[in-house]
């Protein structure tokens, strides 16, 4: 019988989380397989694609138009009733952001099709071996420290031995439940979004997000540029917060009809529908076992503010890669022990703050008088993306 | 806790728009999905909390009692 091949990393999923692990790891001489179970990375879309250039740049991803819509300059907050505070880059920092170099933008709306392969590509570039059309079925850690790992690739059944395995398989992750970790969310942190990409609806190079209970329960409600004109519309509600248990399919008709956008939205014509859960949860307590690592959305790596999850993906990824690089040169054990200090370093870099995102989410959240609860929103939004926040770099 | 009669899912697939938000917010052990990444159609569920109904945007999975369909091959 031939030795079962035997990989330092294999990597479940190659969104910006596994694709940016396998890269890290693979420059620094490991030997990683990264895996996917579909035809074409970041299709169906599930996700509206901003992320900023400071993102990109602090993993080494060159900012190509092979995956950029459009660049960003700001924000616009709007409360409830309609009135915006600005927060655009271009009037705050006129001599460092603007659309022509040496000016620079804040940041972009991507292509996550475009933008996952390029991911890929880059990671296929480091050394990484990559099939696509293979799902993650399990794995089982062996007497010998290393571990078993079960897919299937076109229909074929493989095993494979690594010593570490490395679940980067979204928010519907699978891996973590196969080691037992406690991956199950709240109904009332799971944002349940629908948007549409648009015709007919002007934007200005700014990331508007919308707060109010009435057009968004639990989440907001976004209108961001798409690039060649076009516009996202869409929102993201916690279904218990939902008056007479809306949908988001409802709430999103409703804003588009009866908002104060309404006038700006009455010629737009939908391109595109796309939707998915948004986790606005806590990080996993724990994301490590024996042989095992989760990373981004698959560790609720997501920040609980803003939802976004592309920077944290990005950023943990590298972090991960870096961690294998050398758990495996240091020739220590992939045991659940030695495991414990990926999550630490991902703790002191990010997981920290992160946590108290999520503190003062809840807080937020948990206050009854929906007014308030509406200010407040409104106001910690605001907040978040002023040029002195204290989060800026997440 | 009450014990919850178990069920079975019907999605509407017109309707779909294969966001994975069923699956990401179930708490079934691992493997209960789809062909399509939805949550599982063809197996019972019998925690039958409903969170996957609730969660997805489109409103498109229903469900029925299974001991109806456990006669069925
Ligand atoms: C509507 C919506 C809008 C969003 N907008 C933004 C935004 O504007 N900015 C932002 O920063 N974030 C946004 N997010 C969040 C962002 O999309 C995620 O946080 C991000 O994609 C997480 O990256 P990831 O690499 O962890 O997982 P994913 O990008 O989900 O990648 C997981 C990969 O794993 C693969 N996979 C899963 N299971 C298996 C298996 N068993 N075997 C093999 N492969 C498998 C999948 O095919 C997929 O390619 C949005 C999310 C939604 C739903
Ligand atoms: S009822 Fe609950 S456990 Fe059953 S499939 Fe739906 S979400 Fe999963
Ligand atoms: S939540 Fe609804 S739309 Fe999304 S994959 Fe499940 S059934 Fe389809």
């Amino acid at each position: 019988m031939p030795a079962t091949p035997h990989y330092d990393i294999v990597v479940i999923g190659s969104g910006p989380a596994g694709a940016t692990t396998a890269r890290y790891a693979a420059e620094r001489g490991l030997s990683v397989l990264l895996v996917d179970k579909r035809q074409e990375l970041g299709a169906p879309v599930q996700c509206s694609g901003a992320v900023s250039r400071h993102a990109l740049e602090e993993v080494g991803i060159p900012l190509e138009a092979e995956f950029i819509h459009e660049a960003i300059f700001g924000f616009g907050i709007y409360n409830q009733a309609g009135e915006q505070k600005k927060i655009d880059y271009r009037l705050l920092k006129p001599e460092e952001y603007g659309p022509e170099a040496p000016k620079k933008p804040l940041g972009y709306v991507v292509d996550r099709r475009r933008f996952d392969r390029y991911l890929m590509t880059m990671a296929e570039r480091a050394g990484v071996e990559v099939w696509l059309k293979t799902e993650g079925l399990g794995y089982r850690p062996q007497p010998d420290g290393s571990c078993r790992v079960y897919l299937r690739r076109f229909n074929e059944e493989i095993e494979l031995s690594a010593k570490v395995l490395v679940g980067a398989d979204g928010l519907q992750s699978q891996v973590g439940k196969w080691a037992g970790l406690r991956t199950h969310m709240k109904i009332t942190e799971l944002a349940s979004c629908l948007q549409f990409v648009v015709d007919h609806v002007e934007t200005d190079g700014l990331l508007e997000i919308i707060t109010g209970h009435e057009w968004a329960p639990g989440g907001y409600a976004w209108v961001f540029p798409k690039g060649y004109g076009y516009a996202e519309i869409g929102l993201g509600v916690i279904r218990t917060m939902a008056d007479d248990g809306q949908s988001a399919q409802e709430y999103l008709d409703k804003f588009i009809r009866q908002s104060f956008f309404k006038e700006r939205f009455a010629d737009c014509r939908v391109l595109e529908i796309q939707g998915g859960g948004v986790p606005l949860a806590a990080p996993l307590r724990q994301q490590f076992a024996d042989n095992l690592i989760l990373v981004g959305d698959a560790a609720r790596h997501v920040n609980p503010i803003t939802g976004g999850g592309i920077h944290t993906a990005l950023s943990g990824g590298r972090i991960a890669g870096g961690f294998l690089a050398g758990l495996v040169d240091e020739g220590r054990a992939a045991t659940e022990a030695e495991l414990e200090g990926y999550q630490q370093s991902w703790l002191d870099e990010l997981g920290t703050k992160m946590w108290k995102l999520y503190d003062t989410k809840t807080d937020i959240f948990r206050e009854s008088d929906i007014s308030v609860r509406d200010e407040r929103l409104y106001a910690t939004m605001s907040g978040y993306f002023s040029p002195d926040s204290e989060y800026k770099k997440i | 806790m009450t014990k919850k009669a178990p069920v079975l899912f019907d999605i509407g697939w017109n309707a779909c728009i294969n966001c994975g938000a069923c699956v990401a917010i179930c708490p079934q052990e691992a493997g209960f999905v789809s062909a399509f990444d939805t949550i599982a159609v063809n197996t019972p569920c019998d925690i039958a909390c409903m969170l996957c109904e609730d969660i997805c945007p489109v409103v498109t999975i229903t469900h029925r009692p299974a001991a109806a369909n456990s006669t069925t091959s």
